[in-house]
């Protein structure tokens, strides 16, 4: 028992924060058509920077947590400008491989920043644990599940409640009737961009005081929330919400019960599986909406 | 197969072509077209592209120049990585640059032959002759590419590539855990250096013959492949699936077939590492050596067999050269595929040939002593001569965006009448690539 409890609650740990590394991803895709490669290391980098103001600077973990939302969102906007806005009129394809570019930019330049040395990330809540039904729960799993928690409503909300919301929907739906009627594109564009990055910031941020930062740590979130996303259907918030938590809780309970060494692989196989029976995923929906 | 008439030539365009011909063609640079225009059957312009003279003669350079600088051992170390690049390049642009399939998997498909090879070779393995070893890694590979490549058929674009990345991913732990098959912690040693008859290819000088012969094979295989309609099919479904399919291009059987013979190459070179190195361990086949496929194909030029070829000689030059700030490397590497997919977009490759084109369409001009009227060069950019700017060009994989009207435009099926099907169809993949990409562009 104590161990299910505590499988659990780490799977539903991993999972809000894959929801939240696939809903940053999903933002974009939706405001911009961009598949951003990018993305996992933005996690990677998000996550640098609280160390680096956190470790190197002595800031308050808090505002060192904030700082770095803060300079995401900046670096967001800049990645918009360097490697979006001018392929605005070419190929999809192009402006994929731009990405990869970033990909490959971003980790050089931390490896260059930071050095390959896996780094750790001190928590806001510190290392103290919690013990439910027996099991032992870190404060840190669950200050992820209840940010995270408070993250996806915003942005449900976002969506649903504001102009800005309004607007992504209606570039989701169709970009050129969009445009006609007025909706900013170039501006939204800046700003997805933006509020991608700082989502992934915020994912790399939670995961970080549970295992050590290194230069692939993004990239391997990144998949499994691409994973996450394509089985929730890639479109709807919920069904990545949900996708995220199978990904999540079938890691951590098949993994921790069955198969201890590939654990790791079981969402890819789950992944594949998905795309073999159902290449539109398990929620389909008609029109892709968030 | 090559007479699939929707795919014809506009008669407009035909008749420009005709007119034109003999300026436009008689720059030298498409001679065999010139010299056979007499022929019942014309040739196919895509043959003046001469695909077995340069292969040859790449190959007799390579073959000479190559011992010649390369005198240290790290050099020669850095030459025969380049080939054995070059030969997995060559399939991941067969699989990504023809079949438009974003693939993520060529490395997991390098390990997979890797250790098959060093698995069917090794003492304590199956102990079997290096030829076996390589022949195994080859099938092994096209058979799981087969079997990925039916079981994800329905899958396009980004979702292939996500699944791509699955099976490496799934591929990296399986290798890391089976150690009956590949060794502890995903590493195998000891595997038998190659041997072909009583020949062992032990130094790097001998291995770089061994090499230089399994390019030569991939090459000549590349050209024919070049020469081929199932290039100039594949092509066009990349380009536009829809229309492709309509046209009746067999999209999905060509794709399926890049797919198994890139993958096979990728295991081909996979097992030829195995056997140079006498070790090879998963970890050296991770994602940045994904990415670097990736840069190879993009730097040099998705557009030709030769993109990645000089693609390849860029990635293991580069750190070489820059061994100072070699800690820069994957940040500058970054930064010239994000400046060349900006203002390179045809890479290497593509931009060299616009550069002779240019100069050859300058020393014409200077020759005829008359301006050529622009709608005559236009249309040699489109047509038979501008196989450099047209054909060769694309990063447009139109994948995400297929099925946009605009792109429809200029793969319109004509008016098939008038022409008379007296037009070789293989003139038409250059016009269609180069027009989807103008009109993208726009």
């Amino acid at each position: 028992m104590e161990k299910f409890v505590a499988l659990t609650a780490s799977g539903i740990a991993f999972g809000a924060v894959l929801a939240i590394v696939a809903l940053g991803f999903l933002v974009l895709y939706k405001a911009t058509g961009v598949i951003n490669f990018a993305h996992g290391d933005l996690v990677t980098l998000g996550a640098y920077v609280a160390v680096w103001a956190i470790k190197e600077h002595d800031m308050p973990t808090v505002l060192g947590y904030v700082f770095a939302l803060i300079a995401m969102f900046g670096i967001g906007v800049l990645i918009e400008r360097i490697a979006h806005a001018p392929l605005r009129k070419r190929p999809h394809m192009v402006v994929v491989i731009a990405t990869l570019a970033a990909a490959i930019s971003i980790r050089g330049a931390v490896s260059v920043w930071q050095g390959s040395e896996p780094k750790s990330l001190p928590s806001p809540v510190g290392d103290g644990v919690v013990h439910i039904l027996g099991a032992v729960v870190a404060y840190q799993r669950l200050l992820i599940i209840g940010v995270s928690a408070v993250a996806v409503l915003g942005l449900v909300a976002l969506f649903q409640r504001t102009a800005f919301g309004r607007q992504v929907r209606a570039l989701a739906a169709d970009p050129d009737t969009a445009r006609l009627h007025g909706v900013r594109a170039r501006s939204i564009a800046m700003i997805a961009f933006g509020m991608s990055a700082t989502l992934a910031a915020l994912a790399g941020i939670l995961i970080a005081p549970l295992s050590a930062v290194d230069l692939n740590f993004g990239f391997n979130l990144m998949v499994l929330a691409f994973a996450a996303a394509v089985i929730g259907g890639f479109g709807s918030l919920g069904g990545v919400v949900a996708g995220s938590l199978v990904i999540g809780l079938t890691q951590q309970l098949v993994g921790g019960y069955v198969l201890p060494a590939y654990a790791s692989t079981l969402p890819f196989v789950l992944l594949f599986l998905m795309i073999v029976v159902r290449p539109t995923g398990l929620v389909e929906l008609e029109r892709s909406r968030l | 197969m090559s007479d699939s008439t929707a795919l014809d030539t506009p008669p407009a365009q035909d008749a420009a072509t005709g007119a034109s011909g003999a300026s436009g063609r008689g720059s030298g640079f498409d001679f065999a077209t010139t010299l056979f225009r007499r022929r019942s059957t014309p040739q196919p312009p895509v043959y003046g592209q001469h695909h077995y003279l340069v292969t040859g003669l790449f190959l007799v350079a390579v073959a000479l120049i190559a011992p010649e600088i390369a005198q240290s051992r790290s050099d020669q170390f850095l030459v025969n990585l380049w080939l054995v690049y070059c030969i997995t390049g060559i399939g991941f642009y067969w699989v990504f640059g023809l079949a438009g399939k974003f693939a993520f998997c060529q490395t997991f498909m390098m390990a997979l032959g890797g250790f098959m090879s060093a698995f069917l070779t090794r003492p304590d393995g199956m102990d079997q002759p290096f030829l076996v070893g390589v022949a195994g890694a080859i099938g092994i590979t096209c058979v799981v590419a087969l079997l990925l490549g039916l079981s994800v058929r329905r899958a396009q674009h980004f979702y292939f590539a996500i699944a791509t990345l699955a099976l490496e991913s799934i591929g990296h732990t399986v290798f890391k855990e089976w150690t009956d098959f590949t060794g502890p912690n995903g590493t195998t040693v000891g595997v038998p250096p190659a041997k072909i008859g009583g020949t062992e290819f032990l130094l790097e000088t001998e291995v770089f013959w061994l090499f230089l012969g399994a390019l030569a094979i991939v090459l000549l295989l590349a050209s024919m492949i070049e020469r081929s309609p199932m290039r100039r099919e594949a092509v066009a479904a990349r380009d536009n699936l829809l229309v492709a399919n309509v046209a009746g291009v067999r999209a999905d059987r060509h794709q399926l077939m890049l797919l198994v013979m890139g993958s096979g190459l990728g295991g081909l070179s996979g097992a030829l590492i195995a056997h140079w190195n006498g070790v090879i361990g998963i970890d050296s086949f991770g994602i940045d050596l994904a990415i670097g496929i990736f840069l190879m194909l993009l730097l040099g030029g998705s557009g030709s067999m030769w993109g990645p070829v000089l693609g390849a000689a860029f990635y293991v030059l580069v750190p070489d050269l820059l061994s100072d700030i070699e800690r820069y490397s994957a940040m500058v590497y970054g930064l010239v595929l994000l400046a060349v997919v900006i203002a390179m977009p045809d890479g290497l490759v593509g931009t060299i040939r616009k550069g002779t084109e240019a100069v050859l369409r300058l020393v014409d001009q200077f020759r005829g002593g008359r301006p050529s009227p622009a709608p005559a060069t236009a249309d040699v950019g489109g047509g038979g001569a501008g196989l450099a700017a047209g054909e060769d060009t694309e990063i447009d994989i139109g994948g995400i965006t297929g099925g946009d009207v605009d792109e429809v435009g200029p793969a319109t099926p004509p008016s098939a009448g008038t022409n008379g099907g007296s037009h070789p169809a293989g003139d038409h993949d250059d016009r269609d690539d180069h027009e989807g990409g103008g009109g993208a562009a726009s």
